[in-house]
């Protein structure tokens, strides 16, 4: 189930609001357990045995690394925390990586059987949240959780379950056993959630069309100007709809009672690509930063080293996007980057001109999603020289022109929708005439509510063209 | 950061839309069909829980395969409260927000709505090409063709600008060009000389009857034989309220209906079709049609594998129409020349056209259909068969 259809909004969430908010407190999780539940088994019922399998594994791992601790038995409890992660990387290595091994063996001659299973919704996502829970425990960051159904629950919250952000046990431990449900709360996830509702409904899908019309795109009729109109689009396509789902995450999850931490913090006005990664999809840069980067050192280690713990934090966050080996060149690209920043270029580009620093991080992020985008290698390799001037149908043609001026109010909006500018207005607004802002707020929650629904319904306008002939 | 009172108001409100177009699904009567999408809305799905699907076993159900969930979601939508509004709402939206189409439609000026024109499959057009001059090599008739060109060609002038389309005139000159055995009559120039008349309908692909009299005009002019003047028709408006599949595609539920015109009187011919094979009785215009929503099938009562129009000219020539719908509007016209006009609809009908023509005492074949329909048309090869 994904948050903007209307399944979710006028079907799933009110029946969960009524029955969690007509539960005593004490139930609370439980009621929260079988709802998630649903919401995950919605697309694929049978994946539900899959998940039981992860809880009931870092649950018991959890309380083993426990036992194992307090006994003293530090080689127990490490070895506890190494099985619990072998299975945990073996079920996302065999549900998300075996094709691509597989379809990878068969081009050098090894016969692998491709398996063709379809992917457990948000396996990445969870993956990377329950299995180190053990770890928590073992560090002594988390407390071992003995209530299953608390545990359970975190696992499958569903505000977060198949798109982030990615939430540590530790962040939440707390929250799972005690949180404060006030109106204040409630309102402010309704806000916040609302805002990513037409985010992802409105301009991301929206923008989702512009790039489609040049992914589809045969390489031999490509433009230089009809790639660069694709690619920004897609850049601001995948913003609005991974920035949208976090923020409809964190307005459920206070709607509930929640509080999670942001994702996104206005990447594209980033002045390096150090700081874009320290803008873009938060939860992940601080999962491998404090789970694959400072566990092999760090950066207090010899230039070398450095080196090579950055390219492998950086395949792997690739590799983490995809089963697919575009992923792969996509993370190691901001190694690269990132590497060459860490060691000489930050320093020489705090001395350019603000605008100049924009454009650099701009331009780099944005080549980095055609990499990211395009799969097919021929096609990306198409797709690039088409970029970098050598496009196979010149320099514009009237479809680029059609397209830009047909969805330049749209790249508009985005383009100042993805800076601080209207939220910088509003707070500025709030001294100036705050009884004007009491009432924007909720005519502007009600026409993002009407127009999203409306985006909503179309999605599904489905005429059947009988008279075709 | 609200206070207790305004956090009240803004929860109240939230839970209030949600609460509300929740509520409405529940009690509003489901529909069975929607009219402006002319197709069956999904109903209520029953849950039969079944077995999951095992190696070497098939699942059974409709809960582990996921159809009941995706039937519900299709459910929901379809019989989302206001339907028709929403759809509205977010196409005048797309227009206000600088776009200038909505779901596949261009908002031509004047009111024209443009369905986009693409050739997805060349290979399969330029067969379609060969498999006429195949036909007209297995015919000892003359076989004359003609592609009708879409509204984007004869009105270009209305569609937005540097609007993406296929080259529908190129295709033509290439139609034209590689027809060998056939007889090519021009149907493009006659159109592009009204350009300024009401040729093709503004909610819809077909041409009007307007439109068809130039497509038939063009077709007597090969043909040799001199057209009724379009003066001694008299023009009756059958519906001003006809709004087509392009209008259905776009959403836009503030244009202005066509109008419907017929010219030829229907008196004295005699009309056959063929529906499910058997014989039926019908007509040149069945107006019982102008009450539904697909009024263009007034003209011979829509779509049917066979039609055999019968005139008193009993002297006069046969001919044989392998056709698409463009050819429902046009039939009355040719019926002023014809003892018996047969309408053969390659996709509904799979008989051999040699031993057609030779069986009904067929003395020339048409073969006319729109650029669009010929380009994407997967049986045309048929013809090509031999008895």
């Amino acid at each position: 189930m994904v948050f903007s259809s209307p399944l979710f909004l006028f079907c799933y969430l009110p029946v969960v609001l009524i029955l969690y908010y007509i539960s005593p407190l004490k139930l609370r999780n439980f009621v929260l357990l079988v709802v998630n539940l649903i919401f995950y088994g919605w697309g694929e019922p049978l994946y539900i045995v899959l998940m039981v399998f992860t809880i009931t594994l870092d649950y018991f791992a959890g309380l083993v690394v426990e036992h194992y601790k307090r006994k003293g038995n530090d080689l127990g409890a490490r070895w506890a925390v190494a099985v619990a992660l072998v299975l945990n990387l073996a079920i996302l290595f065999f549900f998300k990586y075996w094709d691509l091994v597989a379809s990878t063996l068969q081009h050098v001659g090894i016969n692998m059987p491709a398996l063709g299973l379809s992917l457990p919704i948000g396996i990445s996502f969870y993956t990377f949240q329950t299995m180190t829970y053990p770890v928590d425990v073992y560090r002594g960051d988390a407390g071992v959780q003995k209530n299953l159904v608390s545990f359970s629950t975190f696992v499958t919250l569903f505000p977060q379950l198949i798109a982030g952000p990615i939430i540590k046990y530790k962040e939440l431990a707390d929250q799972m056993d005690q949180r404060d449900h006030t109106v204040e709360r409630f309102a402010s996830g309704v806000s916040v959630f609302v805002v990513g509702l037409a985010k992802k409904v409105l301009l991301a899908n929206n923008l989702g069309q512009l790039w489609e019309v040049y992914l589809d795109t045969p390489v031999a009729q490509l433009t230089t100007a009809g790639a660069w109109l694709g690619v920004v689009a897609f850049s601001l396509q995948l913003y609005f709809d991974f920035s949208g789902y976090s923020d409809m995450a964190v307005g459920l999850g206070r709607m509930l009672g929640f509080e999670f931490l942001r994702n996104f913090d206005y990447p594209y006005i980033s002045r390096s690509v150090t700081e874009f990664w320290r803008r873009w999809h938060i939860s992940l840069g601080s999962w491998f930063r404090e789970y694959v980067y400072i566990p092999l050192g760090g950066n207090r280690v010899s230039k070398g080293r450095l080196c090579f713990n950055l390219m492998v934090v950086w395949g792997l966050t690739g590799l983490w996007h995809g089963a697919s080996w575009n992923f792969l060149i996509w993370g190691l690209y901001f190694g690269i980057l990132l590497i060459a920043e860490k060691l000489f270029l930050k320093k020489w580009i705090d001395r350019w001109p603000r605008l100049l620093q924009h454009l650099y991080t701009l331009f780099l992020v944005v080549v980095s999603w055609a990499i990211f985008a395009v799969e097919d290698f021929t096609q990306l390799g198409g797709y690039l020289r088409a970029m970098f001037g050598m496009a196979q149908g010149g320099l514009v043609d009237s479809n680029a022109v059609y397209y830009l001026t047909s969805f330049l109010p749209i790249l508009v909006i985005a383009a100042v929708a993805a800076t601080p500018l209207a939220v910088k207005v509003w707070r500025g607004g709030e001294v100036r005439s705050f009884r004007v802002l009491r009432v924007a707020l909720p005519v502007l929650l009600l026409v993002g509510l009407i127009f999203s629904t409306a985006y909503l319904v179309d999605a599904s306008y489905n005429p059947f063209l009988y008279f075709r002939f | 950061m609200f206070s207790k009172r305004y956090s009240i108001f803004i929860t109240v409100l939230f839970c209030a839309f949600l609460g509300v177009f929740a509520l409405a699904q529940v009690i509003l009567p489901d529909r069975t069909f929607s009219e402006n999408e002319n197709r069956n809305l999904q109903q209520m799905p029953t849950l039969e829980l079944g077995t999951p699907e095992l190696p070497g076993r098939p699942g059974t159900g409709n809960f582990f395969s996921g159809k009941f969930m995706s039937d519900f979601e299709t459910y929901l939508t379809d019989q989302f409260p206001l339907r028709d509004g929403w759809i509205t709402l977010k196409a005048a939206t797309e227009l206000a927000l600088g776009k200038r189409e909505n779901n596949g439609v261009y908002f031509g000026s004047e009111d024209t709505l443009f369905a986009k024109f693409t050739i997805s499959n060349p290979t399969l057009a330029q067969e379609n090409l060969t498999h006429v001059n195949t036909l007209a090599d297995n015919l000892d008739v003359p076989v004359y063709f003609s592609l009708i060109p879409g509204k984007e060609v004869v009105w270009a002038d209305r569609l937005p600008a540097n609007a993406p389309n296929d080259d529908g005139m190129a295709f033509i000159q290439q139609a034209q060009e590689s027809t060998s055995s056939a007889i090519w009559f021009d149907t493009a120039s006659p159109l592009l000389s009204h350009s300024d008349e009401y040729v093709f309908y503004r909610t819809d692909h077909h041409w009007t009857s307007l439109g068809a009299y130039y497509g038939y005009a063009a077709l007597m002019e090969a043909m040799g034989m001199e057209p009724v003047p379009l003066e001694e028709y008299d023009r009756t408006t059958v519906s001003d309220s006809f709004l087509g599949t392009t209008y259905s595609s776009s959403g836009a539920g503030w244009i202005t209906p066509d109008s419907m015109d017929t010219y030829v009187p229907d008196e004295g011919i005699s009309v056959i079709t063929y529906p499910e094979g058997a014989p039926v009785e019908g007509s040149l215009y069945d107006y019982s049609k102008l009450e539904v929503k697909d009024k263009y099938s007034m003209f011979l009562g829509g779509n049917t594998p066979l039609a055999v129009i019968s005139t008193q000219q009993t002297d006069a020539p046969k001919v044989l129409v392998i056709r698409d719908s463009y050819s429902d509007s046009l039939a009355p016209f040719l019926t002023a020349h014809f003892s018996e006009i047969h309408l053969f609809d390659t996709r509904y009908n799979r008989m051999p056209i040699s031993s057609y023509v030779e069986a009904n005492g067929i003395d020339m074949v048409v073969v006319l259909f729109s650029t669009s329909n010929f380009v994407a048309e997967q049986s045309i090869f048929q013809i090509a068969m031999g008895a």
